[in-house]
């Protein structure tokens, strides 16, 4: 099972495609600090929710994308038959598959979660403090993760050029590390470019660290807050490359990405659907039926120092589970009896 | 009898379907076929016979319509039978971007070999089929040979039982085409049993012991190569070294004898054997790396595994 997984992983990474998902993404997202005017205090928000929305819309796109290479072509280029000719159930092939496309998944996603903290501690803050009172944005962690990106298809380039190492799975994972770089080295600066770790908002809370000066502390100044909504959108995530890995067994791509965008539209209707609906109604059946997506978006708690708990996201993780076994568990029926020549 | 029995199709059909499960094309025909351990059979037929989709049952990858299929004396989908065979595609299926190297890695930890197995079986394969050079090289732009070279070692990669080999010249040169049925030889001789589709004729005749001939889904004639082409009723005979009289000599002698015309020529090289003997003096042909494969063809996956 892990070869499979980690071949699907290295052969769904290594597609320009997949690269080039991820790089737009995490531009889009980076730089809507630069392209925001209307502040009323909370650009932050703004910046928080369309690095969320990037990582929902491009990361459906990526897992049904990497489900329909690395399954409905594999089958149609007959890979899939070379390894079933080998001692690999079906089950065990569908199964490994959906690892593999949720590992993609998954990478995308902390490259995301990085340039969302990234975007949302570069977008305009009201910083009250000694010398400065007013909005202030973070040019310097903003610069860092533009070139950061950018960088890391350089260090892709390079790599490729000197070692010959395959140039988008270094760009790839590249661009995902050097966003995560970032978010790690912006707890050795504050917002105004000083490298001092007490600052800005924190420095307001607890002016008495401040004091201390000398001592190196590390203070990201982070909304750790994001990284809960982050895991419900990574769950929904995980949903979405099981359903679109049940559907690869049978469909082509565009039909797959088809169905999941439909099912996405309606799982976010969800809860209008199910509105005073009979449980036999058509409507209850939709809303019986598709995942409740609106379970996984939670953007709006986050406003105005909005937290979401613990146990919101593990009792999620659950009903995320629920759905992938059941999604998995139909791929696997309509795949079991389906010809492969 | 019955425990040599490696391949048994009883009264097997397929029918290809439409969306709608109407019936398209009946591929396969009520085929019954016996393939006995060490034996090297071949399946012919031209285009469309039902070669690979009889293949395809054997593997599991198509279900058969009706009839019964045993392989290794269990359900073709029998996963640790699986484990048992080794499967050369009509086309070589590779994932482009892997090297042949790590292409042989992937499939050896399908049969979950140990790294280290996996990487000596690897080392190995890659000398046997001549693909050290280029063993890092992504195999998506290697030339239908060369792809047919990783498909050959892949197929290897597990020392099988049962080796079922589908058009496995095809794509490649004349060399390559020698060193492939020199290697059936090998492979026979070691205990492998070997299924093999061939649409060359000449390649079947030169390494198969039993050969079945299948046409629209059809068995139309099953028996020992030499059984099938023997014509009973006629005699050769094969002289050196005679002058022109003396071989009209004794034609006229036999003629008289029998009572019949005779017909006398001369024999000719193959062109193969006349290409392979040209290339030999180049000295281009090399010799087939078998002693490591023989090696590993000897022992089995789980005393591997226990290594």
């Amino acid at each position: 099972m892990g070869a499979i997984v980690y071949t699907t992983v290295t052969e769904a990474i290594q597609q320009p495609i997949a690269f080039l998902i991820q790089l737009t993404a995490v531009l889009m997202t980076l730089l809507v600090p630069v392209f925001q005017f209307h502040r009323f205090g909370e650009d932050g928000r703004l910046a928080r929710d369309s690095g969320l929305s990037c990582m929902l819309i491009f990361g459906l796109a990526l897992a049904v994308g990497t489900a329909g290479h690395s399954v409905a072509d594999e089958i149609a280029r007959g890979t899939a038959a070379a390894a079933l000719g080998k001692p690999v159930s079906r089950v065990t092939f569908v199964f490994s598959k959906w690892l593999g496309v949720f590992g993609v998944v998954a990478v995308f996603w902390c490259g995301m979660l990085a340039a969302t903290l990234v975007s949302e501690r570069s977008s305009a803050h009201f910083v009250t403090q000694e010398q400065f009172v007013g909005y202030a944005t973070d040019p310097l962690t903003l610069c860092l993760g533009l070139f950061g990106a950018l960088g890391a298809l350089g260090v892709a380039a390079a790599r490729h050029y000197f070692w010959r190492r395959r140039f988008g799975v270094s760009a790839f994972l590249g661009v995902a590390l050097s966003q995560v770089l970032v978010v790690a080295l912006s707890g050795f600066y504050n917002r105004f470019g000083e490298f001092f770790p007490m600052h800005s908002e924190a420095a307001c809370a607890c002016g008495g660290e401040h004091a201390m000066g000398g001592a190196l502390l590390y203070h990201p100044e982070l909304n750790g807050r994001v990284v809960a909504a982050a895991l419900l959108v990574l769950w929904v995530l995980a949903v979405f490359a099981a359903l679109a890995t049940a559907l690869a067994t049978r469909l082509q791509t565009g039909a797959a990405l088809s169905i999941c965008a439909s099912v996405l539209f309606l799982g976010l209707a969800g809860d209008s659907f199910a509105m005073n609906a009979s449980v036999f109604s058509l409507r209850g059946l939709v809303a019986g039926v598709f995942p409740d997506v609106q379970h996984f978006w939670l953007c709006d708690a986050l406003a105005h120092g909005g937290r979401i708990g613990g146990g919101y996201v593990a009792e999620a993780g659950l009903y995320a589970l629920t759905c992938c076994a059941l999604f998995l568990t139909a791929g696997c029926l309509a795949f079991r009896e389906r010809d492969l020549g | 009898m019955e425990n040599r029995t490696v391949i048994e199709l009883r009264a097997v059909k397929k029918t290809f379907r439409d969306f709608w499960y109407r019936p398209v094309v009946e591929a396969v025909k009520g085929l019954d076929l016996t393939v006995h351990r060490g034996e090297v059979f071949g399946l012919l037929g031209p285009n469309g016979s039902g070669k690979s989709t009889t293949i395809k049952m054997l593997l599991g990858l198509l279900h058969p319509t009706a009839g019964e299929i045993r392989v290794l004396g269990a359900p073709p989908r029998d996963t640790q039978t699986k484990a048992r065979i080794g499967y050369l595609p009509e086309v070589s299926q590779l994932h482009p971007f892997l090297t042949p190297r790590e292409t042989l890695m992937y499939y050896a930890s399908l049969f979950g070999m140990t790294h280290a197995v996996a990487r000596q079986r690897t080392e190995e394969l890659l000398g046997m089929v001549d693909l050290r050079h280029a063993a890092d090289r992504a195999v998506g732009r290697f030339s239908k040979g060369m792809a047919r070279r990783v498909g050959l070692a892949q197929a290897l990669i597990n020392a099988p039982e049962l080796l079922v080999l589908d058009e496995p010249t095809s794509g490649l040169d004349p060399i390559g085409c020698r060193e492939v049925k020199d290697l059936v030889h090998v492979l026979a001789k070691s205990g492998v049993t070997v299924l093999m589709t061939s649409h060359l004729l000449a390649d079947v005749e030169d390494v198969c012991d039993r050969v079945a001939i299948l046409d629209r889904g059809e068995l139309r004639a099953e028996g020992r190569v030499g059984d099938l082409l023997r014509k009973s009723d006629a005699v050769r005979f094969q002289v050196e070294g005679l002058s022109e009289q003396e071989a009209s000599a004794l034609r006229n002698a036999i003629e008289t004898r029998a009572g019949r015309a005779v017909q006398q020529d001369y024999p000719s090289m193959s062109l193969e054997t006349f290409f392979l003997q040209t290339v030999a003096a180049d000295g281009r042909m090399r010799e087939f790396e078998m002693a490591p494969f023989l090696k590993a063809a000897k022992r089995t996956p789980d005393r591997e595994s226990d290594a």
